[in-house]
């Protein structure tokens, strides 16, 4: 009996220590600009759902509002919301709905938009959201990011340097990837590469419910911290390559290269995001 | 040995080694597009393009510089073909025609 209740105090003690853990850690995991549409390897020309979420896709702890500034309690809209496909862009800034998206603990201000993938080929999607105001840093984020889709199988646009801020240029097309492939990409700024550029990669741990704007379940564990968000570096050239484990979604935010250094006084972060696709062996 | 590593040069050399690929839509005017390309992102300019009704051809053309072709909306059932050569043929369905 007294063996009993030892233990049940034991794991109260422990329940409170990782409460404790979480909320020390709380903001030490990788915020990640979502550009997330559920599939990017079209097999013909399709209406896509989009979701641009600011958020922390593997542990979702905390969903951000985007544009949100120190000085006005206003968000601030998206700077820029495009798409290039056969070299042609065409702006989407229109599309882009004001939504509410809830993560595992809270909600945040986010955007739903549709786009009509019809041609063949590949669409780069480019998003730049206002900077962000993270309160804990007294800094600003701002995180240029690039999915891209991919219609029927024929290669356009994927590969192409479109001299951003803040850039991953891929050199592995990002929707062509099996489980278990690797992908490779180019730190870049303005079209020169970042040398040793700091890269934060996380997996998007969770089924993004689009119909109710919602994150569900995990599907996953980390053993440790280090695997939330994983840490690389690019080589002399700015490049680098990650081998994808598990089917499913990856992002890549190489920090602060971009030539944006302030914002409103502040120092502001200007990071390239890119998403990369793994599909399953089945 | 010699024959084989040839071979494969004379095979990758050439756009036949790819996959023929080709997608078209409904421009909702009566009028469908199709654009052909291929798996290495090589341009289809030229490639034969024809559409069947009824096993027979009622529309025969080649890719335009852009590698894509538009025409006029068959009635009916009909089958849009990209004919890049024996083994290179890529057959699209009306009924997988979509706006």
């Amino acid at each position: 009996m007294l063996q009993k209740n030892m233990i049940k105090i034991s794991s109260k003690k422990i329940l409170a220590g990782s409460a404790l853990l979480a909320g020390l850690t709380t903001g030490a995991f990788a915020h990640f600009q979502m550009l997330y549409t559920p599939n990017t390897a079209l097999v013909k020309g399709e209406t896509i759902e989009l979701r641009e979420v600011f958020t922390h896709p593997f542990a979702d702890e905390h969903t951000m509002d985007m544009g949100k500034q120190h000085d006005s309690k206003e968000l601030k809209p998206v700077e820029e919301f495009y798409v290039i496909n056969k070299g042609k862009k065409t702006d989407l800034k229109s599309t882009l709905k004001g939504i509410t998206f809830t993560g595992q603990h809270n909600s945040g201000k986010a955007y739903a938009s549709q786009y009509k993938a019809q041609r063949m080929g590949d669409h780069v999607l480019i998003l730049q959201p206002a900077p962000y105001y993270e309160v804990n840093e007294d800094a600003y984020i701002q995180q240029i990011t690039k999915s891209i889709i991919n219609v029927a199988g024929t290669p356009t646009d994927w590969d192409s340097d479109l001299g951003l801020k803040a850039e991953i240029v891929p050199l592995t097309k990002p929707y062509a990837i099996w489980e278990g492939g690797s992908f490779t990409g180019v730190v870049k700024s303005k079209g020169k590469p970042v040398p040793y550029a700091e890269i934060e990669v996380e997996y998007l741990n969770r089924d993004v419910d689009m119909k109710n704007n919602k994150t569900g379940k995990a599907y996953v564990e980390a053993p440790q911290d280090a695997f939330v968000t994983m840490g690389i570096k690019a080589d002399k050239d700015g490049e680098f390559t990650f081998t994808l484990p598990k089917a499913g979604f990856w992002g890549f935010a190489a920090l602060g290269v971009g030539s944006d250094k302030t914002y409103k006084g502040k120092e502001l972060s200007q990071d390239a995001v890119i998403w990369v696709e793994a599909k399953p062996m089945k | 040995m010699k024959k084989v590593l040839l071979g494969l040069i004379f095979l990758t050399g050439s756009v036949f080694a790819h996959t023929a690929i080709m997608s078209c839509f409904d421009n909702g005017d009566n009028t469908i597009t199709c654009e052909g390309g291929f798996s290495d992102g090589s341009s289809a300019s030229g490639v034969i393009f024809y559409v069947l009704k009824d096993d027979k051809k009622v529309f025969e053309s080649k890719m335009s510089e852009d590698s894509e072709i538009t025409f006029d909306k068959p009635d009916g059932n009909f089958e849009a073909v990209f004919d890049a050569g024996e083994g290179h043929q890529v057959h699209v369905k009306s009924s997988d025609i979509t706006e």
